[in-house]
């Protein structure tokens, strides 16, 4: 038991890690779903929110979930990116738990949080204050990018009516909404293009309403489970180049021996520990303080996760190379979390923008 | 939070006004040649207060502090603008270990001293021939009587032109070689046998000395543990180096950081994008060493040494040295000029953090104990010794 860490996470980290690393197989599973085209693996999502019971971690108990807040996702969310495992767990466990949570009406949060607990629902989160526009109380607008989007019954939207930001949701199966998963650079990630066609506010049950400054906020804090799962990956790629770094021999002796690999594999350790510091602050941060903290790990987690996928290719050679080895997948999802859910320029310019005392 | 810390800020608001008020945010590494009768008086006041050792036992006259209060204790100081501590070497490096492994007698005969503010202390370590290969110490000691007789060279010794004792660890068993047969000895450093000469750094200042030591003596009883034990000793005061001493730095370094922001809005650097971006990675970088140091207490707390521990030094060391590299990029070209003649603070800064990523292992150093104490990795080959 670590700090900040309590027995609870310990127990669920010990399920969800022999669990995720038995659908890792070496690689295998990350293959299984790049061949099965969806970017998603139905079957893991149905056992990790089933069986396992993940799915409302972060929901509190009285709405059926474990109660184990941010530091309980971030459990599960390292253990997922240590295996690439690829469910949409960041969207129903993750944003939709958080935009509900914080800021939903009571009877939208008994209506949605004990179903995504169960894992009965699984809805993701589609931002469209921009992207939509309303014409006699029917919504239109595209989304080109969602994740998990062909993996969801519901979607949770936001949009700007009259100078508010309302939230709402809607079945994902309406005739208005047409879904259509794109072809990605990291295969183990679904993305979908949602095209909403004249949708009729009828249809979607309002949940909340809010700003868009506090929307953002509660949007950024629901990254810190992003941050996670790059810490969680991170892990794998230094674990995997320690492992092979020791058995592979050149000039005669292991290349683990070669100061310059020593020196390459400590700076990658420093900059794990370096994001695991900053999402761990971010999970424990006061309210107050979340937004900020969230924003830190957001950008020094990417950024450490793909600095450290990219020198594990490097620390292997050749073999690091080949689509055959998985270190590829690591890096490819490395490569995609630098530019989802806020990119690393946003978030430095962000912090930014508040250290010098002119955010928006 | 506790009283002993809402006492502490009474004490600092009432206490570190008048005189000592020149001392504000002074004194920090680059700056610690400064006006050193005025930082004895500051100590003493420190320790007359009860303020030295807050965190030691209190059954060895501290006050038993936690970690928590520790953390607050050092932001209180800093956030008062308590400048750079001249006890400190002493006071977080040198007690713990001699709380660890000293004897009552030697307890009883130098923490009052510490804990008072009256008696300073430097450590002697490092040799022209033993930097980074610390065990290749030459500097002999041998037992006449009662008495240790010291003979050899200690090198970049900070602040022995200030202080009162000398911990030294010496080779004691003639034909030794390596981490044996060494002690670690407490010596007083007004006498015949030692001779201190200071030397000048890149900052213009001479906060480290060259220490000789010819017949140099001791009283025997002036050990701590036994010979044979110095390696062991001297690695523990090392270990206490990354706990808790790091935590009044994380303050230093929060009002360094604040310094240079507030320049960037005043000369319009603050509107530079690239700076910006450095500026906001270098607070990302100040939020992880709160959280790193925060986990290795913890761990330190329930007896455990946890991996994390291990990157301390070398991510403080790099993030400060980019911090004084920032700070001239803030002052632009500015920074070409010393006003009045004088180096600024952020010269200072500049300057100093250079040695950050050398003194207390260097960066390459780290990287082998990063290697191959957290991750497990080969040891480095040696050659073979002269
Ligand atoms: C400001 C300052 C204050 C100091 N204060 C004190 C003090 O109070 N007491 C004290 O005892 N000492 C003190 N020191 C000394 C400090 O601990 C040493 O300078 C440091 O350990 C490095 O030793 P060295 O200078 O002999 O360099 P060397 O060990 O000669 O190193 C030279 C270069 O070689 C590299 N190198 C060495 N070995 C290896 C290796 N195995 N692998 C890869 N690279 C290697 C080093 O990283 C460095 O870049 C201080 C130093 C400074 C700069």
């Amino acid at each position: 038991m670590a700090y900040p860490f309590t027995e609870d996470h310990d127990m669920i980290r010990e399920a969800v890690r022999g669990w995720a690393q038995a659908w890792y197989d070496g690689g295998k599973g990350p293959e299984r779903v790049y061949q099965s085209g969806t970017g998603f693996d139905l079957e893991a999502w149905q056992a990790l929110s089933g069986e396992l019971g993940m799915a409302g971690v972060a929901i509190k108990e009285e709405y059926g979930g474990a109660g184990l807040g941010d530091l309980g996702r971030v459990v599960v969310m390292e253990e997922l990116g240590a295996s690439l495992c690829s469910v949409p767990f960041q969207m129903a466990g993750g944003i939709c738990t958080d935009i509900l949570q914080k800021l939903g009406t009571a009877s939208g949060k008994s209506m949605y949080l004990p179903r995504i607990a169960s894992g009965q629902i699984c809805p993701t989160y589609v931002e469209g204050l921009d992207a939509f526009s309303i014409k006699e109380s029917s919504l239109s607008g595209v989304v080109s990018m969602n994740a998990y989007g062909n993996a969801a019954s519901h979607f949770l939207i936001s949009f700007q009516r009259d100078k508010k930001v309302s939230l709402g949701v809607v079945m994902a199966a309406n005739p208005n909404i047409e879904v259509e998963q794109q072809k990605t650079l990291d295969p183990t990630r679904s993305l979908a293009k949602i095209t909403f066609n004249n949708l009729s506010l009828d249809d979607v049950k309002v949940i909340g309403t809010t700003d868009r400054g506090r929307l953002q906020d509660i949007v950024d804090q629901s990254f810190i489970a992003l941050a996670a799962e790059c810490v969680g990956g991170a892990q794998k790629c230094l674990d995997i180049t320690l492992e092979y770094a020791g058995q592979r021999e050149q000039f005669d002796r292991p290349i683990a021996s070669f100061q310059a690999y020593k020196h390459r594999c400590a700076d990658m350790f420093i900059a794990l520990e370096e994001a695991r510091s900053a999402t761990y602050a971010a999970a424990i941060a006061r309210p107050d303080d979340k937004t900020e903290a969230a924003l830190i790990a957001k950008v020094v987690a990417a950024d450490a996760y793909f600095k450290i996928a990219g020198d594990a290719i490097q620390l292997h050679g050749g073999i690091g190379f080949t689509w055959e080895y998985p270190l590829h997948f690591f890096f490819k999802r490395a490569r995609a979390n630098r530019s989802i859910f806020g990119s690393t320029s946003r978030g430095y310019n962000k912090i930014a923008d508040r250290i010098f005392g002119n955010a928006a | 939070m506790s009283g002993l810390i809402d006492k502490f800020d009474t004490w600092m608001a009432e206490n570190f006004c008048g005189e000592f008020e020149s001392l504000r945010g002074r004194a920090t590494p680059g700056d610690e040649d400064i006006m050193p009768e005025l930082r004895f008086a500051w100590e003493r006041k420190m320790g007359e207060a009860g303020w030295v050792g807050v965190g030691w036992p209190k059954e060895h006259g501290g006050k038993g502090a936690s970690l928590e209060e520790l953390v607050a204790f050092n932001e209180v100081y800093a956030r008062h603008g308590g400048p750079g501590r001249n006890g400190h070497i002493g006071e977080t490096l040198f007690a713990p270990t001699l709380i660890a492994y000293g004897t009552d007698a030697q307890k009883a005969k130098y923490l009052p001293g510490i804990k008072n503010g009256t008696e300073l202390w430097c450590q002697g370590y490092s040799e022209p021939n033993a930097g980074s290969d610390l065990s290749n110490i030459k500097t002999k000691a041998r037992l006449d009587g009662d008495e240790w007789v010291v003979d050899g060279q200690k090198i970049w010794t900070s602040l022995a032109m200030d202080a009162d004792y000398v911990f030294v660890i010496a080779r004691a068993e003639e034909g030794t070689v390596g981490r044996h047969g060494l002690v670690f000895l407490l010596m007083k450093l007004d006498q015949a046998g030692i001779d201190i000469r200071p030397i000048k750094q890149i900052s213009e200042t001479a906060e480290f000395n060259e220490v000789f030591f010819d017949s140099a003596r001791c009283h025997k009883d002036d050990m701590i543990g036994g010979v044979g034990d110095g390696w062991k000793i001297a690695m523990a005061l090392l270990g206490f180096e990354r706990g808790a001493s790091t935590l009044g730095q994380q303050m230093t370094f929060t009002n360094e950081f604040e310094s240079i922001v507030k320049l960037a809005k005043e000369n319009g650097a603050a509107h530079d994008p690239t700076i910006r971006q450095r500026i906001a990675k270098a607070y990302c970088g100040l939020k992880v060493m709160r959280m790193t140091a925060l986990r290795t207490l913890e761990a330190a707390h329930h007896g455990e040494l946890s991996r994390e521990g291990y990157m301390s030094k070398i991510y403080w060391a790099t993030w400060h040295r980019d911090l004084g590299e920032l700070a001239m990029d803030v002052m632009g070209p500015d920074a070409e000029l010393l006003k009045d003649g004088e180096y600024g603070m952020l010269h200072k800064l500049f300057l100093f953090s250079r040695s950050d990523t050398i003194y207390g292992g260097t960066n390459q150093i780290q990287r082998n104990i990063i290697a191959e104490r957290a991750l497990g990795m080969p040891k480095e080959p040696r050659g073979k010794p002269k």
